[in-house]
């Protein structure tokens, strides 16, 4: 079990250096081949690892495997060391196998760019570092994992290079995850202070730091830091929309299926440090809420196919948020994987779309693609009515799940709960106003000129990953529907421990409304964007304000430009002006020409006469003589 | 001992000197100058001789005979360079060799 | 009391020292004053023989035969040799009055002097009349060789390194031609 475990965490970083060793004697196609294939084999690991725990009885479920010692300063020993237990196997599935369909997607959707074989290596190294996130076995490693995931999250925004837009989003991911990174080792250091080391069990024990304590809270907002910047959570997450100008490969993996979850599987991971600072834990939800409102309106009024999923997948986080914050861990982590599953499709179906359309992402100048392009169509429509949380769709039972946990959290739960009922309608408002005006009515001029369908619609190796997704979007959520059976929660029992849902009438009713306000914002999004109409833009210009405000992002860059980037290159500038200039470069300046004009003149006692040097030696010995004979 | 002290000798050692010292200084030809030097490094040899006798020690003479031959091996290398710095067609002319002006 | 102490060797010691010392300073005074280098060279003979005899009634038999051997014969030989060889460029004629550096030079020359006279005269010449005597070895070429060959044998190895560096310095110096001569077919 063990091996199967590291195989998992191998086979991908063996593909990156296959690739990067072999160079042209590969072939672009080879190169894809090799990373999804190595990913295929994490995939089958992982299946292979999750049969032999479920041959265990549920309480000898947990063990960790160390290879060698990995680092060591002091007392303080980390091993290159993995946990197999049923989180990290959880998320072990998800990512291999979410992954395994995305990079095979991306060897047909990345065909004939020029450096192919750079981007199947980076992929493969993101699967890499995502399963080391996910397997790691203490929290170095995890914090290991944690930064290469940013790493191969900023190469793959930037990958197209020579896009000056591509380049400043990949630096802004960097940066606001560098933040979040920060915070994370800041926690980490607290917790070596405290429990001396970082190893799951010594730290997630019991009684390692004391409830409510100013160092559990510290801890906990460390480690929430993380998680919000890694995860794009208000108010770190103005990197993740921008982050679309990578590939759609690659928002679809790493911006909606699995970096972005990171941040909820830490909470659930370090769940007993959340719980130990229950204002940090509750901070958690509430920040997941704010985010999962503000994304859901955002993205009523964003005009980029990809940018209005980037904002709702900023919004189901949210949801996850909500989730973990409140306890409910295991619903969190069952949206976290019905959420991969229809947000991969619905990207990889956007990026369908793209293909067909050379390269465009405008929506505005999309529509009537339903005709050109039915199974994508479909697909498309399985996503949403799946994101859109409508049954039997995954989204339905998942995000049900929370609403209903959080139904029985007490007044926070319910003020969190109207806040999710709010974001359902939001979500199916968005979504549908999306597939309506991609996909509904006639073709527009643009479709008209530039549609380009190719076999299978985008060729068979796009094709059948979106295929496959939209059958597990599809059925997905049966895994655990709220009062009748939770095989996520009791698989994830012997880890986390997640609080009671709601039960009978209360699940009920909870379920009832969140299904009557998606419908209700289905049957908005039809009103308006069905057929082209005067509404929207009405609408528009009666609420202008706040539709400018939403379209500026609520003016996060803005603002964040003001308070951190404007000050600090001003200030040095400033500095240079008044200090470094005057002080350092003139005053260089002038020592430097002084000793010039003073040597000059020493120099000219240097006359070449010998004469005039011997006598200087002459009447220096005269003086010497002098000297001696007052002295002695 | 026969004739005057050592001091008479020390005496005409360093009036010897002087003599030689001022040869140096104010004669612009190097073959002067180089004679000239000859005569300090003679005057340095009688002082040496002098107090050797004084002393009734030999090492004085050891150490004249050493200047002498270290004055030869000068001569030798300062007369070299006059040839070869005549060869150049320069004027013998100590104040005219300024190539090492700063 | 002085006059008692006088003897006929005494008194001839003096004579020869009388007669030697005033060669000695004019005949150095007129290497330095001669305008032509040739009479310089010949001055600088007399010089040195002076030397010689001022070496001898010190004891110094040996070191007088080198001087007159090595200086007289060999060294001023070279001198002239080289005077002759320049022919009239040899020529260094006083350049007029007194410039201020002649004027500065005889002023430390001659401070030096009175300095050094003073300080023979004032401090050290108590200490300067008692002389050690003498066996009849001192200053014979035996001892000096038995020195040379002992006590300071690193010096005299050293020293014929130094005369054959300069032999071979001048021989560099004496026959490398500049290099247009070189060019137009001169020696190697």
């Amino acid at each position: 079990m063990t091996a199967a475990a590291w195989t998992c965490l191998f086979a991908p970083a063996a593909a990156v250096l296959a690739i990067a060793l072999a160079g042209n004697r590969l072939s672009r196609f080879g190169a894809g081949l090799v990373a999804s294939g190595a990913t295929g084999v994490s995939f089958v690991a992982a299946v292979v690892t999750f049969v032999l725990l479920l041959g265990k009885d549920a309480g000898e479920r947990s063990q960790t495997s160390t290879l060698w010692t990995w680092l060591s300063a002091g007392d303080l020993r980390f091993g290159a060391e993995i946990a197999i237990d049923p989180l990290s196997v959880f998320m072990m599935l998800v990512v291999s196998g979410v992954g395994f369909l995305i990079l095979s997607y991306a060897v047909g959707y990345m065909h004939g760019d020029e450096e192919e074989r750079r981007y199947h290596a980076y992929k493969a190294l993101f699967v890499f570092s995502m399963l080391l996130l996910v397997q790691a076995g203490n929290l170095l490693l995890l914090l290991a994992g944690w930064g290469l995931v940013g790493l191969s999250s900023y190469l793959l925004i930037n990958f197209w290079h020579f896009r000056h837009t591509a380049v400043a989003a990949g630096k802004k991911a960097f940066v606001m995850n560098a933040v979040g990174d920060a915070t994370f080792a800041l926690a980490l250091f607290l917790l070596i202070q405290e429990a001396g080391a970082l190893d799951f069990r010594s730290t997630l024990g019991e009684g390692v730091l004391e409830e409510g304590s100013t160092v559990a809270t510290l801890v906990a907002l460390g480690l929430l830091g993380g998680a919000v910047a890694k995860s794009a959570q208000v108010p770190l997450h103005t990197w993740l929309p921008d982050a679309m100008e990578g590939p759609t490969p690659v928002s679809a993996l790493i911006h909606a299926a699995t970096m972005v979850t990171a941040g909820v599987y830490l909470i659930a991971r370090t769940a007993p440090l959340f719980e130990a600072a229950p204002a940090v834990h509750d901070l958690a939800g509430i920040l997941g809420a704010v985010t999962l409102l503000l994304a859901g309106l955002i993205a009523l009024v964003q005009t980029d196919i990809k940018r209005v999923i980037a904002y709702s997948t900023m919004s189901q986080i949210g949801y996850m948020f909500v989730g973990v914050g409140l306890g409910a861990y295991g619903a969190g982590l069952f949206h976290l994987m019905t959420h991969a599953f229809f947000k991969a499709l619905l990207f990889m179906a956007a990026g369908i779309v793209i293909h067909a359309l050379a390269a465009e992402q405008d929506i505005r100048r999309m529509g009537g693609l339903a005709r050109g392009l039915p199974l994508t169509y479909r697909a498309f429509l399985v996503g949403a009515l799946a994101l859109a949380a409508v049954p039997p769709f995954s989204g339905f039972f998942s995000k049900d799940a929370i609403l209903a946990s959080a139904a029985n959290a007490g007044a926070l739960g319910w003020a969190l709960w109207a806040a999710g009922i709010v974001g359902a309608f939001l979500t199916a408002l968005y979504t549908f106003r999306l597939l309506f005006v991609v996909f509904a009515g006639e073709p527009s001029p643009f479709v008209r000129e530039h549609l380009h369908v190719a076999r299978f619609e985008g060729g068979l190796a796009m094709a059948w990953p979106v295929g496959v997704l939209a059958l597990l979007a599809a059925v997905g959520g049966l895994l655990q529907i709220p009062g009748v059976w939770h095989a996520v929660d009791d698989w994830l029992h012997p880890v986390v421990e997640s609080i009671e849902e709601a039960g009978g009438v209360t699940a009920v009713v909870s379920g009832v409304l969140a299904l009557a306000a998606a419908l209700a914002g289905i049957a908005l999004a039809w009103a308006l964007y069905a057929r082209p109409g005067e509404r929207p833009a009405l609408l528009r210009t009666r609420y202008r304000r706040t539709a400018r405000s939403l379209e500026r992002k609520l003016y996060f860059d803005e603002a964040y430009d003001a308070a951190f980037y404007e000050p600090s290159s001003r200030l040095p500038l400033a500095l240079f002006r008044v200090v470094e200039d005057p002080l350092f470069l003139r005053s260089l300046g002038g020592l430097g020409s002084g000793v010039r004009d003073v040597s000059g003149r020493v120099a000219a006692a240097q006359t070449g006469l010998v004469r005039s040097y011997v006598l200087a030696l002459a009447a220096g010995l005269a003086v010497l003589a002098v000297v001696f004979l007052l002295v002695s | 001992m026969l004739g005057p002290g050592i001091a008479a000798y020390l005496v005409l050692s360093v009036v010897l000197f002087a003599t030689g010292a001022l040869g140096v200084l104010v004669r612009r030809s190097p073959l002067i100058v180089l004679l000239a030097l000859e005569i300090m490094l003679n005057a340095g040899n009688l002082a040496l001789i002098a107090f050797s006798r004084q002393l009734g020690d030999g090492d004085g003479q050891i150490f004249a005979l050493t200047v002498m031959v270290v004055a030869a091996a000068e001569a030798v290398v300062g007369l070299g360079l006059i040839v070869a710095v005549s060869r150049k067609r320069v004027d013998l002319d100590v104040d005219r060799l300024t190539a090492l002006r700063g | 009391m002085i006059l008692a102490e006088i003897d006929a060797g005494n008194v001839l010691a003096w004579v020869v020292w009388v007669v030697a010392a005033l060669a000695l300073l004019s005949s150095g005074l007129a290497v330095v004053l001669f305008a032509n280098p040739f009479y310089s060279a010949l001055a600088l003979i007399a010089n040195l023989a002076s030397l010689a005899v001022l070496y001898l009634l010190l004891n110094a038999e040996f070191v007088a035969a080198a001087q007159v051997l090595v200086y007289a014969g060999a060294v001023v030989v070279m001198f002239l040799f080289v005077i002759a060889y320049l022919g009239g460029r040899a020529d260094a004629p006083w350049a007029g009055g007194p410039t201020l550096q002649a004027v500065a030079a005889v002023v430390a020359t001659g401070a030096i002097a009175v300095e050094v006279v003073v300080v023979i005269a004032l401090k050290a010449g108590d200490r300067l009349s008692d002389t050690a005597a003498l066996d009849d070895s001192f200053g014979s070429p035996a001892e000096i060789g038995t020195l040379f060959l002992s006590d300071h044998l690193l010096a005299f190895e050293v020293t014929s390194i130094v005369l054959l560096v300069a032999a071979i310095g001048g021989v560099i110096l004496g026959s490398a031609l500049p290099r247009e001569h070189r060019a137009e077919g001169g020696r190697d």
